[in-house]
């Protein structure tokens, strides 16, 4: 299974920066995202999780460092959440971090959102 | 002060225009933390809002959907304003100032049990999570006072604004 890597670019900075290892199963998404058409981007993302999830069978961890997504990536995001909280009721090991600047309590009620929608347990993690 | 106008556009709100412009919309603020980050967000918001559901639009390539609107963004002594006006339709009309009246008439608290409900049961895709009004008006905490202007028998301007305090 290949890994995922998009680096990010000061000429779009509405594309995130990703990459999701799947040796490790470590999987990191950086920077901002209010690109256009927000589900063609994380289409690709979303479908190697469940790659991941399907084949390797291995624990997985989704750390997540964005510091400003628009709604339309908020529903991507809550999607991806859904399909590794389904995952762990199936007894994979998964762990999901956020990290947030402490000055950003919006963000904090954000992540408490994406808890209370998904289902699924977020650590918080303060950027250093 | 009286009021100042930092930004006014009207034309196609291409996401590298918008991209532009809310890097100045950053760099105006810098002197407020509090609303650097709220007006930042609220701001790409509306201004896609515009992008996608204006009913006057360019198409790019035959593919892409470009929708045309304005914006004017203003300062004044104790908060900033941020308006967006794009054409609708008038048959969507009813639907849309009924929403302007529900987010109006909602708590905070009502408005993030509305969003919660909202997020999860949107189709998504295309579609996006429609719940960027509601996330305005949650950021900002100020009701947001809408506009509309009938144009001919089928279309509608529907303006947007949005106050967000300094501090």
């Amino acid at each position: 299974m290949e890994d995922i890597l998009i680096k990010s670019s000061p000429e779009t900075p509405y594309f995130p920066e990703v990459n999701f290892n799947a040796n490790t199963g470590l999987c990191e998404i950086s920077g901002e995202s209010y690109m256009e058409e927000t589900y063609k981007f994380f289409l690709p993302l979303s479908s190697w999780i469940k790659d991941y999830i399907n084949n390797i069978r291995k624990g997985i961890e989704f750390n997540v460092k964005l510091i400003y997504l628009n709604t339309s990536s908020t529903k991507c995001i809550l999607d991806i959440l859904e399909i590794l909280k389904e995952y762990e009721n199936k007894g994979g090991q998964v762990k999901v971090v956020w990290y947030y600047d402490k000055e950003d309590p919006d963000m904090i009620d954000e992540v408490e959102d994406f808890e209370a929608e998904s289902g699924i347990k977020i650590e918080l993690r303060e950027f250093a | 002060m009286k009021n100042k106008t930092l930004l006014s556009y009207r034309g196609p709100f291409y996401i590298e225009l918008i991209s532009v412009f809310g890097s100045n919309v950053r760099n105006y603020t810098n002197a407020y933390s509090n609303a650097r980050k709220k007006l930042f967000r609220i701001f790409i918001e509306l201004s896609q809002n515009v992008s996608y559901y204006s009913e006057d639009f360019h198409m790019v390539n035959n593919e892409s959907r470009i929708g045309v609107g304005e914006l004017n963004l203003k300062e004044f002594e104790s908060h900033f304003t941020f308006t967006t006006k794009n054409l609708v339709k008038r048959s969507d009309s009813d639907i849309l100032i009924q929403r302007c009246n529900i987010i109006n008439s909602s708590s905070i608290s009502d408005l993030r049990q509305l969003k919660r409900e909202q997020r999860l049961n949107s189709p998504g895709e295309k579609f996006g999570a429609r719940i960027g009004l509601i996330q305005a008006v949650m950021l900002s905490q100020n009701k947001i006072n809408y506009q509309y202007e009938e144009v001919d028998k089928d279309f509608a301007y529907l303006s947007i604004t949005v106050k967000i305090d300094k501090n």
